[in-house]
């Protein structure tokens, strides 16, 4: 029985990881450079891993979430400056994701857009509203599993799969490095995104971990976030292999769902397009969250699915607020794909504002007591945050000097 | 626990709990007392977004503003205990806490299955 649990948790957590942003940035990747970056999908996957175990790990032991250490480790005033860029940045993103939602029901169904940003909406703060966080992150998680088709139209596109291989060394065959850094920078932000965190250990909190649950933690991100990163393989390259030298830039969600029609016909394109839609609804949801998260957290304000709506008033409403906005924003026609660029490039910005407090307080003993960082997690930490600083710095000079990826 | 506690590091910017483990608010600040030449000693916890500009600077007088304003003191002697999160002897309406969801409440609630 438990371990039935551990798989559905898994399961969950692979249809999870990968979201609008892995979606935009796998494939065009794919689509510009071939297979040569997946070296850099790894990269960012056991980043994402070696986080999330992290802040999973300081959930079950403290019970607190990852804005309950940026307060507490960057003080009131750097907190608030993390806040504020977070909430930039998560609203941006919630955007995305919903306007990906409602381009995915509109390929589905036909029906008007701004009609279905509406539908859209109402059937997320439904779901919302009655359903409980298990069910949550299982309902789309599950869906999101979907995605697998584009692990069998990767293979079906009989790629060429020594230069697979080949793409797994770190190397650059370019004319244009800056467009690869720049690439390189968007993989990796969509890999570690910091939602994924405020979430993941907010989702901890919810699923009430303990102690106990540590190795249920360790699981989910290692076995999960790693089956999500094959994913992310997949992705790049069905980009490579279909839209490579020829000239076709997947600008739209719509061609992403083509990557698995070409090869698999009808069905490939509906299950690519359910599991999209899937994706991008349960990353919608995540974020929608994680923005209530983040301001309750960092105030001391009650918060958390698991207290029901009446158990955590303001909680509540902020979410309430943050879908609103989004909805607005989805409704001035703003281009999806083009937002999630920006997102991606200004969330590596502000990632150290995370991660560094993440670090700190899995190394504190007084809280961890024999459950604070070991060897390996501080040395892989310590790796990461030369990485994720290395990023920040570079994001947004690449953002201007490729002219957003269009070189 | 030892008996020594460092402040700023353990008890600034940390979780109230009440009684009932409810979470109500931050420790914004402290308040401490002593004479010139007396031991400094920490009379109460003070919480909310009138402390706020104290913290934050231009930001945090932004952010008091954006609040409404409004700071609760909780003398030192109601603290049960503090862990990673500081631990009150009393329910937060008792200490003035969390009335920012005590309001909001009723409103919310109105909603059909809101206790879900």
């Amino acid at each position: 029985m438990k371990i039935f649990q551990v798989a559905l948790g898994i399961l969950a957590a692979i249809g999870g990881f990968v979201d609008i942003g892995d979606l935009v940035f796998n494939v065009s990747a794919g689509a510009t450079f071939g297979y040569q970056l997946l070296w850099v999908v790894v990269i960012g996957v056991v980043g994402i891993i070696v986080y999330s175990e992290m802040c999973g790990r300081v959930a079950a032991v403290s019970g607190k979430a990852v804005f309950d250490a940026v307060r507490e480790r960057l003080g009131f005033r750097t907190g608030l400056v993390a806040l504020l860029s977070a909430q930039v940045v998560n609203l941006m993103t919630l955007t995305a994701e919903i306007g990906g939602v409602a381009i995915c029901l509109q390929l589905l169904s036909g029906l008007p857009y701004r009609w279905l940003i509406l539908i859209a909406g109402i059937v997320l703060a439904v779901v919302v509203w009655v359903t409980s966080f298990d069910w949550i992150e299982r309902i789309f998680g599950y869906g999101g599993l979907c995605l697998l088709v584009f692990a069998v139209a990767a293979a079906k596109l009989h790629p060429v799969w020594s230069a697979v291989g080949h793409g797994f060394v770190p190397h650059m065959q370019t004319q244009s490095p800056l467009l690869y850094a720049y690439f390189a920078i968007g993989l990796l932000g969509a890999a570690m995104t910091p939602y994924e965190v405020y979430f993941y250990s907010s989702g901890g909190v919810e699923e009430r971990w303990s102690p106990k649950d540590l190795g249920l933690n360790k699981a989910n991100a290692i076995i999960g976030y790693g089956l999500g990163g094959f994913l992310s393989f997949s992705l790049m390259i069905v980009g490579g292999s279909l839209f490579l030298d020829k000239g076709i830039e997947p600008e739209f969600l719509g061609s992403i769902a083509l990557g698995a029609e070409v090869p698999l016909g009808q069905i490939g394109l509906l299950l690519a397009l359910v599991g999209i839609l899937f994706a991008v609804s349960g990353a919608a949801i995540d974020t929608l969250f994680s923005g209530a998260y983040s301001l309750a957290q960092f105030l001391g304000w009650e918060w958390g699915r698991y207290r029901a709506q009446t158990g955590a008033p303001r909680f509540t409403l902020t979410w309430g607020v943050l879908l609103v906005l989004a909805l607005g924003a989805v409704m001035t026609g703003v281009d999806p794909v083009m937002l999630t660029e920006y997102a991606v490039i200004f969330s590596a910005v502000a990632l150290p504002l995370t991660y560094i407090p993440i670090l700190l307080v899995a190394n504190d003993r007084s809280y961890m007591r024999e459950y604070a960082n070991g060897r390996l997690a501080n040395v892989l930490g310590l790796i990461y945050l030369a990485v994720i600083v290395v990023i920040s710095l570079s994001a947004v000079p690449l953002l201007i000097l490729t002219n957003v990826g269009q070189n | 626990m030892s008996d020594s506690i460092d402040l700023g590091l353990r008890v600034v910017d940390r979780q109230l709990l009440d009684s009932d483990e409810r979470r109500c608010g931050k420790v914004d600040d402290l308040a401490l007392e002593g004479g010139p030449g007396e031991e400094l000693r920490v009379a109460a916890i003070l919480s909310g977004p009138d402390v706020w500009p104290n913290r934050g600077g231009l930001l945090g007088r932004l952010a008091a503003w954006i609040g409404g304003g409004g700071r609760v003191r909780v003398p030192w002697n109601e603290v049960a205990k503090v862990d990673v999160q500081v631990r009150l002897k009393k329910r937060a309406p008792e200490l003035g806490l969390g009335r920012g969801d005590d309001r909001l409440r009723p409103l919310i609630a109105k909603i059909p299955d809101a206790d879900r």
